[in-house]
């Protein structure tokens, strides 16, 4: 068990400014630039193993809080948690110290085989408990309180009950988790589904939004006609998404929000410019929030 | 209404399988049920072939990007991943290629992909701290030949039938007149595969020289692991290894389970 003073906890947490995703492609530009950057976040699967990236995430994170965001905990498995995965978090949460800790609301985990996507849960009772277990050994596990992401989908299922916004609200009540509240995913989800992304956000408890995160996507042209709207994280984010991520703040007040690309990511600059974006929404609602309160 | 397990068992075999069952369960309106699953094994397909193509980038290059796709489709059809630790999968890709037809006309293509295993696995290995030469030189003289080692998790040993040290630098340098000049009738070559603070070491050792270091990596006492090394100077060859920081603990008792050592490295 590391120790760690108050003052380390301090400048560790993650402040509600904007960071971005780091990726592979970006450590040594931002371990040799430090860009004015508030935060970042990196993938919790990408720093199980020792090596260069450890070593790299070692020498950045002395100059910026760290965010651990996982992509592979399968939260919504019913055949229950990998606890391998659960234990190499664990070790990963322990060496750095990081100000917020995201897994996803989906499953991935199945006859103990990994498909390596965000699947959708469908929206029952069954999978409520199932997702609220899990979210609480997982927080009883690394001793402390996880956010959970609103994933995008691209299907539903005919016996869902529960719309989804009421769904990952019911995981935060129960659970005392956090949500980490994707805009990009509301967008996309309700683009595909028809849903109004207002409602989503409204049904959001704001007390329980630890962090937003901001992606872009692409609109996919069906044979028939149809479009699906797929969260690829390889663009910048879409006017709707920035239009819906005003809405968002408006609504919970400024939170860490996080630019994230995953394909074709390009030079650190263009990320840089994305969060600067972002950091002048938040500086807006900061001004707008004190104003109110004066 | 299907129980979750149910679900999930039904949308794995349509993900994997291309069967529909789970077609029933999805909600069909103005875009196909199997349209929709179709994204998703899409997604599954890349994640899992990006993983494959960062692990066997000198395979990949040999072999050309369409036809890699084609074999990692295969391979993945055959075996996922057991986790979600992504640099973890991919052992079995080497045997994969050795029995995939389309694959027999570059025969060492298998054992060019072992080797690029051994270098994921070492640039992957966890951290560990090479072993207290201090600690070592307190040891007995008479205890010498008892002495069984440790390999730090980053070194492995491989045996292959063709240069394939000499073919995945070449191809990764993207260096044609060193690719033309491998002669493929060259002798077996025994490799030791290690990660360095300056990145991955791959190099070559003589026979008896790596079949003592197997011996030793494998914990066997010093005593036994020097017996195939007749006719090479193994207090050299045990030296070079110590200096390159290849062991990262001793015992002079019993054999010691690697795990065990490693859980007692600050």
């Amino acid at each position: 068990m590391t120790v760690r003073s108050a003052e380390w906890m301090k400048r560790n947490s993650i402040p509600a400014q904007a960071g971005i995703g780091l990726r592979f492609q970006h450590h040594q530009a931002v371990a040799e630039a430090r860009p004015d950057v508030a935060w970042l976040e990196v993938h919790t699967e990408n720093y199980m193993g020792g090596g260069s990236p450890l070593a790299y995430l070692d020498a950045i994170r002395r100059d910026y809080p760290i965010a651990l965001h996982g992509v592979g905990l399968s939260l919504g498995s019913a055949e229950g948690l990998d606890l391998g995965h659960l234990e190499r978090i664990r070790q990963v949460v322990e060496h750095f110290g990081p100000g917020l800790v995201s897994e996803h609301l989906s499953w991935s985990v199945v006859g103990g085989v990994y498909l390596a996507d965000l699947l959708p849960l469908p929206m029952t009772e069954e999978a409520l408990t199932v997702v609220c277990r899990h979210v609480e050994q997982t927080q009883a596990y690394l001793k402390r309180q996880i956010l959970i992401e609103n994933p995008s989908s691209y299907l539903q299922y005919r016996h869902a009950t529960i719309p989804e916004w009421e769904f990952i609200a019911a995981v935060a009540a129960r659970t005392g988790c956090g949500i980490l509240c994707d805009v990009n995913n509301i967008y996309v989800s309700s683009s595909n589904h028809g849903w109004d992304p207002s409602v989503y956000l409204a049904a959001l408890p704001a007390d329980a939004i630890g962090e937003i995160h901001l992606a872009g996507h692409t609109v996919r042209q069906l044979e028939t006609g149809h479009t699906l709207r797929i969260d690829d994280h390889s663009a910048r984010v879409a006017a709707e998404v920035w239009m819906l991520y005003e809405e968002a703040l408006a609504r919970f007040g400024a939170r860490p929000t996080l630019i994230e690309w995953d394909n074709n990511i390009p030079p650190l600059a263009v990320l840089l410019d994305e969060a600067a974006h972002a950091a002048a929404l938040l500086q807006t609602t900061k001004r707008a929030d004190r104003a109110r309160a004066a | 209404m299907p129980a979750l397990h149910e679900l999930q068992r039904a949308v794995y075999r349509s993900l994997v399988a291309r069967d529909d069952d789970a077609t029933a369960y999805i909600r069909a309106d103005s875009v196909a049920a199997a349209e929709r699953l179709c994204i998703y094994r899409n997604t599954v397909y890349v994640t899992l072939t990006n993983a494959l193509r960062l692990s066997f980038p000198a395979v990949q290059r040999l072999v050309g990007a369409e036809f890699f796709d084609a074999s990692a489709q295969n391979f993945i059809e055959g075996e996922l991943p057991h986790g979600a630790y992504l640099d973890d999968y991919g052992a079995g890709f080497p045997d994969f290629l050795a029995r995939f037809s389309p694959a027999a006309s570059v025969p060492y293509l298998s054992d060019v992909a072992r080797l690029e295993w051994a270098v994921s696995r070492g640039l992957h290995a966890p951290d560990a701290t090479p072993l207290d030469l201090a600690a070592l030189g307190a040891v007995g003289e008479g205890d010498h030949g008892r002495v069984r080692f440790v390999p730090h998790p980053s070194v492995s040993l491989l045996q292959a039938s063709y240069p394939v040290d000499a073919i995945w630098r070449a191809v990764l340098e993207q260096n044609d007149a060193a690719l033309g000049a491998i002669d493929l009738g060259d002798t077996p070559v025994w490799l030791l595969i290690q990660r360095l603070p300056t990145g991955i070491d791959v190099r070559r050792l003589s026979e008896p020289a790596w079949r003592c270091t197997s011996a030793l990596c494998a914990g066997q006492p010093l005593e036994e692991a020097v017996e195939p090394a007749s006719g090479i100077d193994v207090s050299a060859l045990l030296a070079e290894h110590l200096t390159a920081g290849r062991f990262i603990a001793f015992n002079i008792k019993e054999p010691i389970a690697a795990a065990q050592a490693l859980a007692s490295v600050p």
